[in-house]
């Protein structure tokens, strides 16, 4: 009696088994993986913070062999064509994930990019990328520039083939994502998983909002100036507010570039781009979209003295430039001094492994 | 003892429905398939070799040429039949060119599909399948489905090496390129599309890549060699293009 308990148990087992691997096509057998047991991760936004206007992780479920693998991919050079080029390349920690020092990043065959590198953190409150905005979405943001010639210059059919070839991925893609091999979705959603888990909240100012640490007279004199004069466009506690704005420079007569209206046709938006965050402005320099401005004293210049009032779609705050004293240029920046997050840019989490 | 084979029977029940889901209704249903010819004037294209000339006199080849067909299903007066999934139609692949999926049993007057892919799916993040990037058919700098792509040459093109590129996207505002396309049967058919159940139900559909050119626009390679951003230029062509599609035969097997 027994044995055909037995008998019936496995028959069925193997029949269930047999029908439901027939649902699924072209999968990879994963039995030298062993079980699929992925560990959930919660995305915690920090208190206080907004709630992202949209989830990216919604169909991107956060697990720690994602993440794991998506860090993997962000420092692995065999994403470019000649393995020199890895995401990290041009996005390096300590620089808060910006280029450090270059006003234009290195790409394949000595070739520079055209614009400057944005810094990395904070993206999940970000729903549009690049600085004319064109990405709509950080799943597909790693597609420019792995395959832009002057970037990473490779195919994601490439990409794929190594990683297939690779004896640590298909093992790493399965733990993530299960049977199903390695795919340009899987690898993108990785990828997101990583970068959109960087969240920058630690520097001296989100101690000082929670609490844990205070101003000096200086600092809190320049948050003041900060509050009445750069606020609008550099919302708390994100520092911007994902706007695309004119903010007066001459347009560069090499790039000819005028941002957002490339990507929406519309002369209204000509040379506007996107307002980037203050936190970690120190480790970004340096500034602008092409990097023309060294210092952050002299992007402070550029709004006392510098914009260009005649552009026809220069951002209306900045009409009359911004008034900003000598004294009050100088607390502003001990106060932009407190946005470094120390915290984030040594974090091991985020480097490689 | 009967528990537990009851127990087991049932799992096998669980695993044999497992496979069922398109249909949670128990509507009996058929398959229709579509299959796509693509012409230039009737002629079935013949990508690079073949030499054709386009109403303003110009001569140019194909090299490729694939669009999207998303969310495809049939209508009759009282009920429309849809497919969720999304299609990449691609000359350069036979396979490509026939659509299965299944409908409810009933008698249908119309085909109906979006040339193109969905505003929600391009702005959704990282898709696979059809819509894979690996189909050459996403912008990385703008995101967005390219919904047509046609390359080819002609003498008449003023660009680098005599190149004809059309690559037709935006799914936004006023400038979208998104087209619902609906084609009843014609009334010369000799059968309307009749779904029984179990069986097979087939329409041919011809998409003749001439009307591309002509419309409500005068598509002239020598002015316009090469589209390959969202805007009115691309929101032109497709409104030419929307009209490229007829119904040649139905056959009910």
């Amino acid at each position: 009696m027994k044995t055909r308990v037995i008998i019936l148990f496995f028959s069925v087992v193997v029949l269930s088994a047999l029908l439901i691997s027939a649902c699924k096509k072209n999968e990879v057998v994963a039995e030298n993986f062993g079980p699929y047991n992925p560990t959930y991760l919660s995305f915690n936004i920090p208190n206080g913070w907004p709630v992202p206007a949209t989830n990216i992780f919604a169909d991107n479920p956060l697990t720690e062999q994602g993440f794991q693998l998506g860090k993997k991919l962000f420092y692995d050079g065999r994403l470019s064509k000649d393995g020199n080029f890895p995401c990290a390349s041009c996005h390096q920690q300590f620089a808060a994930f910006a280029t450090y020092d270059h006003d234009f990043s290195h790409g394949f065959d000595n070739a520079f990019t055209t614009r400057n590198a944005p810094a990395l953190f904070n993206l999940a409150w970000m729903d549009k990328l690049h600085w004319d905005g064109g990405i709509n979405h950080i799943e597909v943001q790693p597609l420019a520039p792995i395959t832009a010639p002057n970037e990473m210059a490779e195919t994601i059919e490439n990409v794929l083939n190594k990683l297939n070839a690779d004896t640590a991925y298909p093992a790493m893609f399965y733990a993530a994502f299960g049977n199903g091999g390695i795919t340009s979705q899987r690898l993108l959603k990785a990828l997101a998983q990583f970068m959109g888990t960087i969240v920058s909240n630690n520097s001296k100012y989100d101690k000082v909002k929670r609490g844990e640490a205070s101003f000096t007279y200086s600092e809190q004199n320049g948050y003041t100036v900060f509050k009445a004069k750069c606020e609008t466009c550099h919302k708390e506690p994100l520092f911007t507010d994902n706007s695309f704005r004119n903010n007066g420079l001459a347009v560069n007569p090499y790039l000819n570039d005028y941002g957002r209206m490339r990507i929406t046709n519309d002369k209204n938006d000509s040379l506007k781009f996107k307002v980037p965050s203050l936190r970690n402005v120190m480790l970004t320099f340096p500034y602008m979209h092409d990097g023309r401005i060294y210092s952050i004293g002299q992007v402070i210049d550029h709004y006392r003295s510098g914009i260009i009032t005649t552009q026809p779609t220069l951002d209306p705050l900045l009409i009359n430039r911004i008034a900003i004293t000598n004294t009050e240029k100088n607390d502003l920046i001990y106060f932009l001094n407190t946005l470094t997050d120390q915290q984030m840019t040594a974090d091991p989490r985020f480097s490689a492994n | 003892m009967k528990r537990i084979q009851i127990f087991f029977y049932g799992i096998a029940m669980f695993a044999f429905t497992a496979c069922q889901k398109e249909f949670t209704n128990d509507q009996p249903t058929g398959t229709i398939k579509f299959t796509f010819t693509n012409t230039v004037k009737g002629i079935p294209v013949q990508l690079n070799t073949g030499i054709y000339t386009n109403n303003f006199g110009e001569q140019y080849n194909i090299s490729k040429f694939k669009y999207y067909v998303s969310h495809p299903g049939l209508s009759n007066t009282s009920s429309t039949a849809t497919n969720k999934d999304y299609y990449l139609i691609d000359e350069n692949i036979a396979s490509s060119k026939s659509i299965s999926f299944d409908v409810p049993v009933g008698s249908y007057t119309a085909i109906k599909f979006l040339l193109g892919v969905d505003s929600a799916r391009n702005v959704s993040g990282a898709q696979t399948g059809a819509l894979d990037p690996l189909n050459d058919m996403f912008w990385t700098w703008n995101s967005g489905y390219i919904m047509a792509k046609m390359e080819g040459t002609s003498p008449q093109s003023t660009i680098i090496n005599n190149k004809v590129e059309y690559h037709i996207g935006g799914f936004a505002g006023a400038n979208s390129v998104l087209k619902n396309i609906s084609i009843v049967v014609p009334v010369s058919s000799l059968n309307m599309i009749d779904i029984r159940e179990g069986k097979i139900s087939e329409v041919f559909i011809e998409a003749d890549f001439d009307k591309w050119w002509q419309g409500s626009y005068d598509l002239k390679i020598a002015d316009v060699p090469s589209v390959t951003m969202p805007g009115t230029l691309a929101k032109s062509i497709s409104d030419n293009y929307a009209n490229m599609f007829s119904i040649t035969d139905v056959q009910n097997y």
